[in-house]
């Protein structure tokens, strides 16, 4: 059992999607539980990616087919997911901040939000304050997740955590926020309540948001 | 640029560190610490970086006094000024520069592309490309002198084709060596430092807030 656990989550390493749609599906016909195979196989692999990255070691065309082996493992695995009462565990909207055009990460991020089982709002990338006040008041998530590329974007982050607080919403959410540049310190001297090194730790950062860790 | 602005004897006592750092600016603070404790006699240490994706962070200044371009990114540097970084930066967040330095030794998206084909052949290569520049929206080559552009055109214009496939538009820009200029300056005389650079003194370490202004 954990033998195919473990080449579920090398296939999604080394990013070969139909392997992993493959592998998903021969753990399924044997019966093992969905949540277990997305947890004990696919995160712990997007897990090992998100370090390897971090570390310099892989490279964004890896992460990418990492990311859609992941994809293509959760198609597979999401109806057995819904289907076994899987429940919604929260709300969270999402989007890389104004000025930021990159939206790998908050695609990523969403994608492992979505597995864990949030309902996920996506506001796209270059996204004012303004975006998400509306998309808080629209939506009423749970969690807020903001994303930057760059330094130079950072600030967006903070002027949108500014933006919610005097829009009056801020105890209605969590705010986490990720991407390259971004670091616990920041999150913490801009407000945040949260920060994610990787995709699968702001999936976990969430989880923990809304007592589902 | 840099080695024309120096001062007759320090010209060949700079070192010129890969361009490939920028991919991996989880490595550049290491590769740099590197070379700076390899200095043995105290000295004033000019950096021809600005913060880099974090890429500096972390760097201690040992026994040294480090000069630093107190900017986001070291394009600023080829601009002029880090006014003129945030002029372009708002007026098309989407903008992928080009320059000698990078046309030279570091990379582009076409060359990217032909790296990433014979690995991951055409469709993927192709598609991998998609996901990291399909938002950009401007490609500009920057010198510090109408004959640079006009020698680095035609290489140029090669990338500004192949980033046709999303739209983007091609640019140029005339930048000025006015930043360089007063790295210089304060180099030589650490009063002159103003709020434009960062002076580390020994024992310091550099971190991401000294940036943020």
């Amino acid at each position: 059992m954990s033998r195919l656990y473990e080449r579920i989550s090398t296939a999604i390493i080394e990013g070969e999607p139909e392997k992993t749609a493959e592998l998903v599906q021969k753990c399924l016909d044997q019966g093992l539980d969905p949540k277990e195979i997305l947890d004990n196989a696919m995160i712990v692999g997007m897990g090992e990616v998100g370090v390897r990255f971090k570390a310099g070691d892989m490279f964004v065309p890896e992460v990418l087919m990492s990311a859609d082996s992941m994809q293509a493992g959760l198609v597979v695995l999401r109806p057995h997911l819904v289907a076994g009462g899987v429940k919604l565990i929260g709300k969270i909207v999402m989007g890389t901040v104004k000025g930021d055009l990159h939206d790998i990460g908050k695609n990523l991020v969403n994608m492992m939000c979505e597995g864990a089982g949030f309902e996920m709002i996506d506001i796209g990338f270059n996204a004012d304050p303004e975006d998400f006040i509306q998309a808080i008041k629209e939506h009423q998530p749970d969690v807020v997740g903001m994303s930057a590329m760059l330094t130079t974007t950072m600030r967006a982050m903070a002027h949108t955590v500014k933006a919610i607080e005097e829009a009056g919403l801020r105890d209605r959410v969590k705010i986490m926020v990720g991407g390259a540049p971004v670091d616990a310190a920041f999150a913490e001297r801009i407000g945040a309540d949260g920060y994610g090194s990787n995709a699968p730790a702001g999936s976990d950062l969430a989880k923990k948001f809304v007592g589902a860790a | 640029m840099l080695s024309r602005l120096l001062p007759e004897g320090l010209a060949q006592k700079a070192t010129f560190m890969d361009y490939g750092l920028h991919r991996v600016p989880g490595k550049m603070a290491a590769s740099l610490q590197e070379i700076l404790d390899g200095i043995e006699e105290p000295s004033v240490v000019m950096l021809g970086y600005g913060l880099c994706g974090n890429g500096l962070k972390g760097l201690r200044a040992g026994k040294h006094i480090l000069v630093v371009p107190r900017v986001d990114d070291c394009i600023a540097l080829l601009l002029g000024s880090r006014r003129a970084y945030f002029r372009e930066f708002e007026a098309v967040p989407g903008t992928y520069y080009l320059s000698k330095g990078w046309l030279e030794s570091g990379s582009h998206p076409l060359k990217e592309y032909e790296e990433y084909v014979p690995k991951y052949g055409a469709d993927q290569a192709a598609w991998i490309m998609d996901q990291q520049y399909q938002h950009y929206k401007r490609l500009v080559l920057v010198a510090q002198s109408q004959a640079d552009l006009d020698a680095y055109r035609e290489q140029a214009l090669q990338v500004a084709r192949f980033c046709e496939r999303w739209d983007m538009r091609y640019e140029e820009l005339l930048g000025s060596d006015g930043y360089v200029q007063r790295l210089v300056a304060v180099a030589s005389n650490l009063e002159a430092a103003d709020s434009d650079f960062l002076v580390i003194p020994p024992g310091g370490e550099i971190h991401q807030e000294q940036f943020m202004r």
